[in-house]
């Protein structure tokens, strides 16, 4: 059976092809889906394509800011406003990847990829997912518990709060070839002191499970201390409690668990 | 900055260069910096038919089942192609040359070896629809016992993976499982050394990765014959391989190669042209077959892993006096270029320095991996790495500077190599000289002064007497820890190599010439 492809004017029409065919993947940036293609994956028949401005939109003047999910990495690299995600934009691919690979195919790329996924879940982002009966805002750490039952529906947009100084929120991917590596651990951490304390810490790993997960674990160690050499430690040792690695091509579980503790640890101590 | 030290040999060279230090353009550079460069996946020839592989998803099984009925009848589907089409389904790629026996089918049969092994090829028109005949291929498998590890595969007992080498090794000159070098008395030179290290060291296999995947279009033509245009880099090896496999002669296929997309010897394999022009022959339409980025990963020949075990003896005034070494060329499920790349290694002991006792056993072993071909140096690459981390180990052990010690241990003009031939035109110590220079490395003045040209020959032009082997000495060597050992100093004996075959009479040295390949001699 040949593969069709559908673009649609609007973001709306896209989602309800997409709602009525199981067969029906939506191509962004084609970094995944494309991909797929060229390796046989006779699961894909129909190919949807929206030419949605609202799509490419970035909204980062406020202390919110809302990204569009067919936002590229290059025009996040480019947009001033989203300084504090440039690090996990820049650790994504090389140059052509960037060019093409957007926010919301991210949210859909399996180990070892999908790392801005895995920053916008440690900021606790909000995905607003078009559906066959109209928009809805879901947290992200729900869509992507979700992650495999939302092909019948639009990722239209991201948001997330601003941290409120660039030492608030921290990234770090460790890959074996640098730049262009897929990551053996990639971790996130939104750590804003509050007079001295942390409140609302929030990590998050790539990885470590078979989609980006939260740290709680790590996190309750580190709610209401200072970021001090104890309370890392704490939260270092129980960094993997919760986590399911597997062995890859890159690293072995084993080792997954034996660095994360070590990575965490630097990032939150602010060394190389 | 190229820059030429014409100083250095100057009265051996009639120095009249006319290209060499000369900026001189790629004659393809043109056409590769204005992307005109012609592909062989760039033509599009009408009515063109695609071609996809139904691989091994296991290691190592029995076929019970190939089913294909469905598959023939799914939509778009031309031919389904199986083992018993193939007119000469059984191959290896030096038979060429009379090297190694016929052990690789073109497309499985009776059993897989390897994951990824090719059992059923499909011809559609349109890679879609081939992918989705793919799908449809109903494969019943026996898993057998696997073996992944060099060693494992030599131990009595261990699963036969090619029934044409059932000792998992390759046969030399019919009747030998390795490759052997003797030279001296390796087991008198260690026994009289001052310290002896051990060390293993274990390569893992390469993939040559090139930008564009092996693949193939073959076209029918006049006259019977077939137009093929290929990414191969060895095109006259290749129409050869294929009009072996395909049974016709080699004026059928007019073979167009041109630009490859990145060889590095992972395109001589021929693993894409028998099936593509057999397809074009079976249809009478043009085929295309290219590998798919993970086939190509997965399922395309490596550089193969190997393991080395070298014993060094050597004295605290640095002259190293006995070096045995033990490697394991790990082949895959078919021999490939493993055969030829032991062989190399053999040839290449123990590295560019003379030493009086040399001991070298090289095995080509039989694996379920998947299967390993040329790569940049093969053979030699893995083996200088090992050499070279020894040299370093070695220097560091008698407190030498690792320069100075090579320049010590080269091998000079006149020297008797290990196997029995004068080396001649010798240069390692101008190299070393030059790179310490270069590196602003001090050197001492008496090792400056060390030329290739002196010092050689003599005592050190003598080929020692041979050794009989049969009594193997009863005390072994004196082991010294050092602390490059990461092992717990209490080594497991390792399984000793299996007893030699009788040795035939050593030759004569000097006067006999060698093939590297066969080992005959050259008329």
């Amino acid at each position: 059976m040949p593969i069709t492809v559908k673009t649609f004017g609007s973001a709306g029409e896209a989602a309800s092809a997409l709602s009525s065919d199981r067969a029906a993947r939506y191509l962004g940036g084609g970094t995944l889906v494309m991909r797929a293609l060229n390796e046989g994956d006779i699961s894909i028949s129909t190919i949807v394509r929206a030419n949605d401005h609202a799509l490419r939109r970035i909204d980062a003047a406020g202390p919110r800011v809302t990204i569009g999910a067919g936002v590229t990495f290059a025009k996040i690299l480019a947009e001033r406003d989203l300084a504090f995600l440039h690090a996990p934009a820049r650790s994504i691919g090389g140059p052509a990847v960037r060019n093409m690979g957007t926010v919301g195919g991210n949210l859909f790329a399996p180990n070892p990829y999908g790392d801005f996924t895995v920053a916008l879940l440690a900021l606790d982002a909000t995905v607003t997912v078009q559906g066959g009966f109209g928009a809805r805002n879901v947290p992200i750490e729900e869509f992507l518990q979700s992650r495999d039952r939302q092909a019948g529906s639009l990722v239209i947009s991201i948001s997330c709060q601003k941290p409120t100084n660039s030492e608030a929120f921290r990234y770090r991917k460790i890959t074996r070839i640098r730049p262009k590596g897929g990551s053996v651990i990639t971790l996130a951490a939104y750590v804003p002191l509050s007079s001295g304390r942390l409140l609302d810490a929030r990590l998050a790993l790539g990885s470590m499970a078979p989609m980006p997960i939260r740290a709680r674990a790590a996190e309750r160690a580190l709610e209401g201390r200072p970021l001090d050499a104890s309370s890392i430690s704490a939260a270092a040792s129980a960094i993997t409690e919760g986590t399911s690695p597997v062995d890859d091509a890159l690293g072995s579980a084993w080792y997954r668990r034996e660095i994360a503790g070590v990575h965490l640890r630097r990032l939150l101590s602010g060394q190389e | 900055m190229l820059e030429l030290r014409k100083d250095i040999f100057a009265d051996e060279r009639d120095d009249n260069l006319k290209e060499i230090g000369k900026g001189t353009q790629r004659q393809d550079m043109l056409g590769h910096v204005t992307g005109t460069s012609t592909y062989f996946d760039d033509h599009k020839l009408q009515g063109m038919l695609h071609l996809k592989v139904v691989r091994s998803v296991h290691s190592h099984a029995r076929l019970r089942r190939i089913e294909t009925t469905e598959a023939e009848q799914s939509q778009g589907v031309r031919r389904i192609i199986r083992g018993a089409d193939v007119p000469r389904n059984l191959n290896t790629l030096l038979s060429l040359i009379n090297f190694g026996k016929d052990d690789e089918p073109s497309l499985a049969v009776d059993k897989v070896r390897y994951k990824g092994e090719p059992i059923v090829a499909v011809v559609a028109d349109s890679p879609r629809e081939a992918s989705e005949a793919m799908a449809k291929v109903r494969i019943e498998y026996e898993p057998l016992p696997t073996v992944f590890d060099v060693e494992d595969a030599l131990k009595p007992g261990a699963p036969v993976v090619n029934e044409t080498y059932p000792k998992n090794t390759f046969t030399y000159y019919e009747k030998y499982d390795h490759q052997k070098l003797r030279f001296g008395d390796v087991e008198r030179g260690l026994a009289q050394a001052d310290h002896v290290l051990e060390q293993r060291y274990q390569m893992s296999p390469i993939e040559h990765a090139p930008t564009e995947t092996n693949g193939s279009i073959a076209a029918p033509d006049t006259n019977g014959r077939y137009t093929v245009y290929t990414s191969t880099q060895a095109l006259f090896f290749s129409v050869d391989t294929c009009a072996k496999i395909l049974d016709v002669p080699s004026n059928t296929f007019h073979f167009i190669g041109g630009t490859v997309g990145g060889g590095f010897g992972g395109k001589v394999d021929t693993i894409t042209e028998p099936l593509c022009i057999l397809a074009a022959m079976l249809t009478g339409r043009p085929v295309r077959y290219v590998l798919g980025r993970e086939e190509e990963m997965q399922y395309g020949p490596p550089r193969g892993a190997e393991r080395i075990y070298i014993t060094d003896g050597v004295m605290r005034d640095g002259r190293i006096v006995a070096r045995k070494v033990r490697a394991y060329f790990d082949s895959g499920a078919y021999t490939r270029l493993s055969s030829y790349a032991a062989v190399k290694c053999a040839a290449h002991l123990p590295g560019p320095y003379t030493i009086p006792n040399v001991y070298g056993d090289v095995y080509c072993v039989f694996t379920n991996r998947t299967p390993a071909t040329a790569m940049r140096g093969f053979g030699v690459t893995a083996m200088d790495f090992a050499i070279e981390c020894q040299m370093d180990k070695l220097a560091h052990i008698v407190g030498m500077d690792p320069m100075e010690f090579r320049i010590l241990n080269a091998y000079r003009d006149g020297d008797m190599k290990a196997h029995r031939r004068e080396a001649k035109n010798t240069a390692l110590i101008e190299c070393v000289q030059v790179a310490a220079e270069k590196a602003k490395w001090p050197l001492r003045d008496e090792f400056k002064r060390a030329s290739s040209r002196q010092g050689g020959g003599g005592a050190r032009a003598v080929v020692p007497a041979a050794t009989r082997e049969a009594h193997a000495p009863t005390v072994a060597a004196a082991q010294q820890r050092t602390v490059y050992d990461r092992a717990p100093a209490t080594a497991p004996s390792r399984e000793p190599p299996p007893p030699p075959p009788p040795r035939p009479q050593a030759p004569s040295h000097g006067a006999a010439r060698f093939s590297s390949v066969f080992g005959t001699r050259r008329r």
